[in-house]
């Protein structure tokens, strides 16, 4: 169909061809391109070059996962690594469960906080050993059953699971009724409500938030309007500095209990000691931090001083781990060259 | 030029494979046997006398019987669990994915650096340039003002990340789609066997794939590039097969008597008339590929995706729609840069644009000159990689703000006259629809459920459908999910009502008024290219956590293709009609009741249809809203590493989808490329 115009654009061609501007036009396309690959040249030169001649320093990568106290653990690391070892540092935003396998590859160097995985423990570290535990964080991870302070004040009974068991018609809501609602947030964090309220004999439904930015404002809606609710917590976290609420008692945490498969559990959560790990090349190629990520311990408080401060307060990342490590001098200092932290391996059931 | 305008090729493509249909042989008359059988009423007694049977051997009780249910979850769990295991070893993984991995992750960086020479300014010149290359100054101006977006809501660097991922996904996507396009439209046998393919590929959430794909490819760049690409690709083999296949016979035979051969016909007569919808899937890669950006985040891939999910951590709303509205713009500049150079492509545009050939190229010469020297000046004298941090400005407080002041005049139950507020209206759509429909879809006895939508099928579709809705329907009780895929099919269902009453109105308001059609679009667009994660909170804050914002949130996402569909059915409806009725004396709304709406129907059907599917691509949202369910399975499967759970549920979804799309196709329709 397209025989008949050839002839046409062919003549078209042959004007342009003898076209005054037909020069011009090529000099400045040839002009741009040898620009654009001198350009290449010279900006890819040097950055091309400074890897190689610092390859001693490989860049640092940290996980951030889904809570704010996983970002404010590094980027107080990331402060403390780039103004004191000298190593360039990345934050990588990423789920906790495909952290394990890019620890393990060397995509990631260390995850500064881990709550229990273990198997992932099982797989990883004692298993191919190619991940490290690099010790204890600092902060008991608490998992446990809350109410609104202000709830706790109105119904006192609330203080212990007892409580909750008789007053449970506080908590209906529609998608619960006729039970009483108990909310949970994310699902990667780990949880027994299930098996507890139905073991303790509680009426209430768990209604699974299915992800803690939802379960959060859930709460801070029946919060603002003063509402009951009953909902899975932990500690640490940074917005229990912006609101106050208060921890139901549950039957005490034995080993006995923990020992119990996961349906037939009714005691309260085992307390979480909160570690690090690191890809296990790591001490090869950057002993300096390794060796960092190894002393790397604070407290909750500290933590949530952090969290606070980007969360609550909109300041910087490196302005909130700038302000910590200027009035915290001692306590970065023996991340330098202090004892490295105690290694625990997580327990069964976490 | 609208961005995501897959949906109204859609029909037009049914429409033209419905002409093709009756050539078929498949229609016309086959044996006696089969012909008693095509009596409707023996499909039915058949079907019910199978009920029956079924009753009686496993007796009344309702749901799905639990001892049937073969260990699909274990059995996927276990293979997730190999797959972790032989990572490091088995040939095919080390030697075949690994060095794709890195070489995609090559790619990605290239792309990135070339961005970085390229400079802000360079590329914003580059945008402007590609505009008027295309003779548009409006698209021009629009480019500009969208890529300095980017920097002036202080997202450069995360776009540029973003954007040299979505440029390597979306290219890899049109060379792996165009050809398996080309295949497809001359070999049915291979049609026949993409098409499930395809289906899955589309329907099946990323979320269910998302950890596999990072052991076999690792997080980052090349994680991200591969569940882009499985999820952006059908569209583009869509709508390649169909925009060849719909070359007129009589121009291939023109082609033919010229003497070409097979591929001198391919090359000079079906690819050149089939580039507009060619182009038209370019547009519909991007436009999905540019839905996962969120998603790709959860694995590491960084660019825009990371802002929304820092922003959910800390439920700060209006840094997440700062994030999105970013997303959202940067589709419409891909889109807009592609459709620009498409025309200019485009044989049936290439005459008669104003400006002669030769002036063009000089413009543009000069333009890609002047982009180069910017750069090199940009880069040189001013360093000028990063767009000026201090030129950017926020403007989550204000929305945050706003968003505050809308839950609290809205939320309570006193606070609306006489509907009351949000929480009520959640409470008793719940209480009164959504709770009770998930009872019945769940308690229902599994023969009923077999046998009943078998029925539906055969009365829509014959023998053939009826088999593949009772096969599929056994399947999701087979894969052990059953009482979370009523939770989602209720929803599913409260969600296509509630679209339904919103968007076919809109649709004829659409049609009537043309400043209402003009509104609407944008708006339009930015429902469906929003990423779903950034209404999550708004969701809960008006309708708590639960079912309703599940379903909300699948109604806000799947609104756009019915009011379109809607609209483009009528007016679609040939002029002579209407004029027939209008000289009867109908007023407009009689006009509408009684011509446009049942000459529409085809349009409204396949409204519904893509709405159903754009509802259940929305159902993981859902289950980020504490809507339970199919979405929710899905969600722990990644979150907390139970593969078998997420793939299990992940497949229940694509299975319920093809049930509900065979259910709600036409009788004589062939399926539609899903577009959207």
């Amino acid at each position: 169909m397209r025989q008949p115009s050839d002839t046409t654009t062919t003549a078209k061609r042959s004007t342009i061809r003898r076209s005054p501007w037909h020069l011009p036009w090529k000099l400045g396309l040839g002009g741009a391109v040898l620009a654009l690959l001198l350009a290449a040249c010279s900006s890819s030169t040097p950055s091309a070059s400074s890897p190689t001649s610092s390859s001693a320093k490989p860049t640092i990568t940290l996980v951030t996962n889904s809570w704010e106290g996983s970002l404010a653990n590094n980027v107080v690391a990331q402060y403390v690594i780039e103004h004191d070892l000298h190593y360039p540092v990345k934050l990588l935003d990423l789920s906790e469960i495909p952290a394990w396998p890019a620890t393990a590859q060397g995509k990631v160097s260390a995850v500064m906080e881990v709550w229990g995985h273990y198997k992932h423990y099982q797989t990883y570290v004692v298993g191919n050993h190619e991940v490290i535990n690099a010790g204890l964080e600092g902060p008991m991870g608490s998992i446990g059953w809350y109410v609104p302070t202000y709830l706790m004040k109105e119904h006192p009974s609330l203080a212990t699971w007892k409580g909750v068991k008789k007053d449970w018609s506080l908590f209906v809501t529609p998608q619960s009724a006729p039970q009483g609602q108990f909310l949970d947030g994310s699902p990667s964090y780990v949880t027994n409500d299930a098996a507890l309220v139905k073991n303790l004999g509680i009426n209430l439904k768990v209604i699974y938030a299915g992800s803690e930015a939802a379960q959060l404002t859930e709460i801070e809606t029946a919060y603002k309007a003063r509402k009951p609710i009953i909902f899975y917590w932990y500690t640490p976290q940074y917005i229990n500095a912006v609101y106050h609420f208060s921890e139901v008692q549950l039957p005490p945490f034995t080993s006995k209990c923990a020992a119990l498969p996961a349906s037939q559990i009714n005691c309260a959560y085992p307390p979480y000691y909160l570690y690090k790990i690191m890809n296990s090349h790591l001490p090869k190629t950057a002993p300096a931090v390794a060796n960092f990520i190894k002393r790397f311990n604070w407290t909750s408080a500290d933590q949530d001083s952090v969290a606070y401060a980007m969360a609550v307060k909109k300041e910087s990342q490196t302005a909130a781990a700038a302000a910590f490590v200027k009035s915290h001098q001692s306590l970065v200092q023996s991340w330098l060259s202090g004892p490295f932290t105690k290694v625990r391996a997580p327990i069964v059931g976490t | 030029m609208t961005v995501a305008i897959g949906n109204e090729t859609t029909l037009e493509e049914a429409e033209q494979l419905g002409v093709d249909r009756p050539a078929s042989p498949r229609g016309t008359g086959g044996p006696s046997v089969r012909q008693t059988l095509a009596k409707p009423w023996v499909g039915l007694v058949v079907l019910a006398a199978g009920a029956v049977v079924s009753a009686i051997l496993t007796g009344v009780k309702g749901g799905f019987p639990a001892g049937w249910v073969p260990g699909s979850i274990s059995a996927f769990s276990s293979l997730g669990t190999w797959i972790t295991a032989h990572q490091s070893s088995a040939p095919f993984f080390t030697d075949v994915l690994a060095p794709i991995g890195t070489g995609l992750n090559a790619m990605v960086s290239g792309v990135s650096t070339f961005l970085g020479w390229l400079t802000w300014p360079g590329l914003i010149l580059l945008g402007a340039f590609s505009g008027l290359a295309a003779g548009r100054w409006k698209t021009a101006i629009f480019l500009v003002v969208a890529i300095a977006a980017f920097g002036l809501l202080g997202l450069w660097a995360d776009s540029m990340s973003t954007l040299s991922l979505m440029t390597v996904a979306v290219g890899i996507s049109v060379v792996i789609g165009v050809p398996l396009g080309i295949v497809a439209a001359f070999s049915r046998h291979f049609e026949q066997l993409l098409r499930p393919v395809l289906d899955l590929m589309q329907m099946l959430p990323a979320y269910a794939y998302l950890v596999p794909i990072v052991i076999l490819f690792s997080i980052g760049n090349p994680g991200g590039v591969v569940a882009t690409v499985i999820y952006a690709t059908p569209p583009i083999i869509r709508l390649t097969l169909l925009g060849i296949r719909t070359v007129p016979d009589d121009v291939i035979e023109a082609g033919k008597s010229f003497g070409s051969n097979r591929w001198q016909l391919l090359r000079k007569v079906q690819l050149p008339m089939a580039l507009r919808m060619i182009l038209l899937g370019v547009n519909q890669v991007i436009m999905m590929a540019l839905s996962v950006v969120v998603i790709a985040s959860l694995i590491g891939t960084g660019g825009l995706g990371d802002p929304v999910l820092q922003a959910l951590n800390i439920v700060n709303v209006g840094d997440a729609f700062t994030a999105g509205t970013v997303i959202v713009l940067m589709a419409m500049v891909l889109d807009r840069v592609v459709s620009a150079f498409g025309e200019r492509a485009d044989p049936a545009h290439r005459t008669s644009k104003g400006m002669p050939v030769r002036r063009r190229r000089e413009l543009i010469a000069a333009g890609f000159a002047l982009v180069v020297v910017t750069a090199l000046v940009a880069k040189l004298g001013f360093s000028a990689t990063n767009f000026p941090t201090a030129w950017s400005f926020s403007v989550a407080g204000p929305l945050n703000t706003g968003l505050g002041w809308l839950q609290h005049h809205l939320y309570h139950y006193a606070s609306v006259p006489i509907v009351g507020g949000t929480s009520n209206l959640s409470a008793f759509v719940t209480l009164e629809i959504l709770n009770p429909l998930t009872r019945i879809a769940g308690d229902m006895p599994w023969w009923l459920a077999v046998f009943g939508t078998a029925a539906l099928g055969y009365i829509i579709g014959g023998w053939r459908r009826a088999l593949l809705v009772g096969i599929c329907v056994t399947g999701i009780g087979l894969l052990g999910v059953w009482n979370d895929s009523a939770a989602t099919l209720a929803q599913v269902l409260v969600a296509l009502v509630m679209c339904i009453i919103v968007g076919l109105p809109l649709g004829v308001a659409a049609y009537w008024w043309d400043p209402v059609e003009k509104a609407l679009r944008p708006v339009l667009d930015v429902l469906q290219t929003m990423p779903a994660f950034v209404y999550l909170i708004p969701v809960v804050l008006f309708f708590s956590v639960g079912n309703m914002a599940g379903v909300t949130a699948s109604f806000v996402y799947a609104l756009a293709p019915a009011v379109r569909l809607t609209n483009l059915g009528l007016r679609r409806v040939p002029r002579d009609m209407v004029e027939a009725g209008t000289s009867f004396g109908s007023t407009r709304l009689q006009l509408l009741r009684k011509v446009e709406l049942p000459a529409a129907r085809p349009a409204i059907v396949l409204a519904i249809n893509q709405t159903i599917l754009l509802v259940l691509a929305e159902v993981i949202v859902a289950g980020l809203v504490g809507a339970g369910g199919l979405g929710y399975d899905v969600v722990v499967g990644l979150e907390r590493d139970e593969f078998g759970l997420g793939l299990a549920a992940g497949l229940a979804i694509v299975v319920l989808g093809v049930v509900l799309d065979r259910l709600t196709q036409g009788r004589e329709q062939r399926r539609p490329a899903r577009a959207a």
